[in-house]
């Protein structure tokens, strides 16, 4: 699949003004989306890499192909999980090394609205290229993928398929959908006691407390579409044609506009 | 104080201090018609008649140079002579000017030669030496005094008259400002007043300059979405007035038609009377938004009917035949508002049931809308070259799911009514059922669906109603499960029958049927098994001591499928046995006993003759009598016979 989005600054005084403005031109309520959103990253497994011999039953064409896989570039990865209000600041603390697998269940029947549950969190897995170069559209257009992971604690299994978890941060922001374009108007919070663990937070400090990137509190305007088949240079084209109506329509109120491709890039160094 | 403040614009007329203008008037008179003297009524008479001849024959002469123009060279010559005449008076008036330009330019070559000489004929420089002309101004004699009154007075007549006719301008003006003002005001007004009530106005995206009013649905389908916009225009007066191209000009509505058993029983009425309003712009709005409403309603529901031709449902140009159930028929169609509907053979229960149905099919639209919006608001699927096609919208499988469900469940209900009024004839008082009408699919509990949404999803659902009861048999009973559905397979009503019979554990539950012969079938073979236990559990009320013997007879259910019970002889080497016949059926509970000879009972034909002591007993709901003795009492007492 790819991805052709555009991007545009909104200030924070500008904020609630365009969501109003959104919310007439999509015609719907806006969505409030908060998402924790983890970072890994690729690593190679000693003992992959350079795999020389015993190699008489591949192809040279699968050959080729696996050592460009196993070679290749390492990138970094997200793995998001939508979570609400309510899981934040919770303060039912429950111990997760002295809980009994039995008692968990009644324990979150009894507070239900205060605990946030790491164990049955959803998640998905989100990759995302670094942009393509020198096309000539005027679009940040890039090789993604998405696939949904098991709930709960990730960790493992990322590191089962060769990832390490870097750090976290909070996306919080407003859902539109517009004529297949989603926009996603939405800003980065930072958890308030720094990113030193080096494993995903179990409980999620109060709402409040979290910390802006960009302390000026404004907001990043994405307005993205994904294209199935990003060879088909026909729905390519479409779907670009899409964006631009919507940058014609919004030019008054922000300007969309591509996105600094090494600003976006993924690979792992 | 501004308020107060007016400006006369128009002229003030003064009092004219000339008391001699009738003297004036009079000699001007004089000198124009001649004296006073001479004038009468027959003077005057001959005149008005000469005016009038003068104006009657001119006319009468260009009428005359018509008709008698008619030949065709003599317009030809008269043609030519005036072109002729037309170039004469052209060359002449070209003499002239030349004449003029060179009297002007030797009269200016005195003071310009060089100039002058560009246009001078060269005739006259050869004839008049360049400057030989010369003008001087020359005081004019002072004008007498008369004349220059008679300028003064004239050029005031003249400012008088245009002062009037810049006053006039501006009144004009202001009036025509005033009623602008009125206007204007009574159009924002009528616009402020309509925002008031919940109309959505916003520019319209057509024509920049005007206001236009939402009054569509945004989730409808986008013909239909797009026609929600009318544009308001503004009389002369400045009222409201919506733009006709838009908005349909009369109102219509899907009626709905019930006809049972071929007979027209019920309609529906259109739902608002959007005429009754009066012609104001309000009810305009609405009538325009209820026509639009029925409007997509009947091209979803024609839509639908077309994806579900299978179900019987046909399409006709402009109406729907949707064939229920028992007889029953729907018919849609959209017609106007005010048709006139016939009313004979209009029954209540008819009214009610097209009533709801019109509802019902107006509320699932706008469920539809809803779930459209919601599938609107997600993150859209990956682009693919194929277009996502809308599915039809759920109208009419719900509403014939439900028709298809009640007259299912009312034909069991029916159903167990006459097999149970047969048993309670027969003073067999079985245990009574219980009915669990129109419990809906089990569906898990949305939190997050709104109230409403969760209400009307559940028609969508499979209708399940459940008929359990228990029979005479101890541990035993029975229940119908009925389902229907029309939007997912199976389609159409299921039954699930199941029993739970002890005595016969070889007999098994039919499971899914969906004929309802074979329920009844099934049912009636369960209550005929338990009339059978019932009959070979039979005690008689108090054994005598001395009837020992035959106290401890009883009749063998041998063949209990066919209702067949038989009862050993009395004395041991008797061959005569006798068989009773259980007979039950929906409509009546038949015992007949015979004899037979041969040991197991099964005799046919001639070894089986029916018992001459006793007659055949027969109970039905119908024709119960209280006199007649139950079923019991015939058994004990043929028991007792033998």
């Amino acid at each position: 699949m790819h991805e052709q989005s555009l991007f545009a600054s909104v200030p924070v005084h500008q904020h609630h003004e365009l969501l109003q403005q959104l919310a007439g031109l999509t015609a719907m309520q806006p969505r409030h989306c908060l998402e924790r959103r983890l970072i890994f990253k690729a690593f190679r497994k000693p003992g992959l890499a350079g795999r020389t011999g015993a190699s008489q039953d591949l192809q040279q064409g699968d050959l080729q192909r696996l050592n460009k896989m196993l070679n290749g570039n390492l990138y970094y990865t997200q793995v998001i999980g939508s979570v609400s209000e309510q899981d934040f600041g919770s303060t039912a603390q429950i111990d997760q090394d002295t809980q009994m697998a039995g008692t968990d269940n009644a324990e979150r029947d009894g507070s239900p609205s205060s605990s946030y549950d790491y164990e049955r969190q959803s998640w998905r897995l989100e990759f995302r290229d670094i942009p393509e170069a020198g096309t000539r559209s005027a679009v940040t257009s890039r090789f993604m993928s998405s696939a949904a992971l098991p709930r709960g604690d990730v960790v493992q299994a990322m590191n089962a398929w060769g990832y390490n978890f870097v750090t976290e941060y909070v996306v919080e922001g407003d859902m539109f959908v517009h004529n297949g374009i989603a926009i996603f108007l939405h800003r980065v919070l930072h958890y308030p006691d720094g990113g030193d663990s080096n494993l995903p937070r179990q409980q999620l400090p109060a709402l409040k407390d979290m910390t802006l990137l960009e302390k000026s509190g404004s907001y990043v305007l994405q307005a993205f579409i994904i294209v199935q088949d990003g060879s088909n240079q026909e729905t390519m084209k479409t779907a670009s044609q899409h964006l631009f109506g919507l940058r014609e329509q919004l030019k008054p109120a922000v300007l969309l506009e591509q996105a600094d491709r090494l600003s976006l890039d993924t690979r792992a160094k | 104080m501004a308020d107060s403040f007016t400006l006369p614009l128009r002229h003030i007329h003064e009092k004219r201090e000339r008391p001699d203008t009738l003297p004036v008037e009079i000699a001007q008179i004089n000198s124009q018609w001649g004296s006073f003297r001479d004038v009468n009524e027959e003077v005057l008479r001959q005149k008005m008649a000469e005016e009038a001849d003068k104006d009657g024959v001119s006319e009468e002469d260009e009428s005359d140079e018509d008709a008698t123009d008619l030949d065709s060279t003599e317009r030809l010559e008269q043609l030519y002579k005036r072109r002729t005449e037309i170039t004469e008076f052209a060359m002449k008036a070209h003499m002239e000017t030349l004449f003029a330009l060179d009297f002007v330019s030797l009269l200016l070559s005195k003071q310009l030669p060089r100039q002058a000489e560009t246009s001078i004929s060269p005739y006259l420089k050869q004839i008049a030496p360049l400057g030989s002309l010369h003008a001087e101004v020359v005081n004019p004699p002072p004008k007498p005094a008369s004349a220059a009154k008679d300028i003064s007075v004239v050029s005031r007549g003249w400012r008088i008259q245009n002062f009037k006719a810049a006053a006039n301008k501006l009144l004009q003006a202001a009036s025509r400002l005033e009623t602008e003002v009125a206007a204007e005001t009574r159009y924002w007004n009528e616009v402020l007043a309509i925002k008031d009530k919940g109309w959505g106005i916003c520019r319209s995206p057509r024509n920049g300059r005007n206001l236009a009013v939402q009054y569509g649905f945004l989730e409808s389908t986008p013909i239909f979405r797009d026609r929600g916009l009318a544009p308001l225009h503004r009389a002369q007066d400045g009222s409201l007035h919506l733009d006709e191209g838009v908005v349909p000009s009369k109102a219509s509505y899907v009626r709905v038609r019930v006809i049972q058993d071929g007979r027209l029983v019920g309609y529906s009425k259109p739902t608002r009377s959007a005429l009754d309003g009066g012609d104001t712009i309000e009810s305009r709005i609405r009538q325009a938004r209820d026509t639009l409403f029925e409007e997509e309603l009947f091209h979803e529901l024609v839509r639908e009917a077309r994806a579900i031709a299978s179900f019987g449902v046909t399409t006709r140009e402009n109406l729907i035949e949707v064939p229920g159930s028992d007889d029953l028929e729907i018919l849609l169609d959209l017609v106007d508002a005010d048709e006139v509907q016939p009313e004979d053979g209009i029954t209540r229960q008819g009214t009610t049931l097209a009533q709801g149905i019109g509802h019902a099919i107006g509320i699932l639209l706008a469920y539809a809308h809803r779930q459209n919006l919601r599938r609107r608001s997600q993150i859209p699927p990956p682009l693919t070259p194929k277009k996502p096609s809308i599915p039809e919208y759920q109208l009419i499988r719900p509403v014939l799911t439900y028709i298809k469900h009640i007259s299912d469940v009312r034909w069991v209900q029916s159903l167990l009514k006459d097999l149970f009024g047969v048993l309670q004839s027969a003073k067999l008082n079985p245990p009574a059922y219980t009915t669990k009408s129109f419990s809906i699919g089990k569906q898990a509990p949305a939190a997050h669906l709104p109230a409403v949404e969760a209400f009307v999803g559940q028609f969508l659902a499979p209708f399940e109603s459940t008929f359990s009861g228990k029979i005479l048999t101890p541990r035993g009973s029975f229940s119908i499960a009925v389902r229907t559905s029309l939007s997912s397979p199976p389609f159409g009503t299921s039954f699930n029958v199941s029993f739970n019979s002890p005595m016969y554990p070889d007999f098994k539950s039919p499971g899914h049927v969906s004929q309802r012969q074979e329920v009844e079938a099934a049912i009636t073979h369960l209550l005929l098994l338990d009339v059978v236990f019932a009959i070979a559990s039979n005690e008689p009320a108090k054994p005598k001591d001395d009837r020992d013997a035959q106290a401890n007879r009883a009749w063998d259910p041998i063949y209990p499928q066919h209702g067949e019970l038989l009862l050993s002889p009395s004395s041991p080497n008797s061959f005569k046995r006798r068989k009773m016949k259980v007979a039950l059926s929906r409509d009546e509970l038949s015992v007949e006993v015979y004899k037979v000879h041969c040991i197991d009972g099964t005799g046919r034909g001639n070894r089986e003759k029916r018992d001459t002591k006793s007659t055949p007993s027969t109970w039905s709901s119908s024709a119960a009598s209280p006199d007649q003795p139950s079923l019991m009492e015939f058994v004990t007492t043929e028991l007792s016979r033998s």
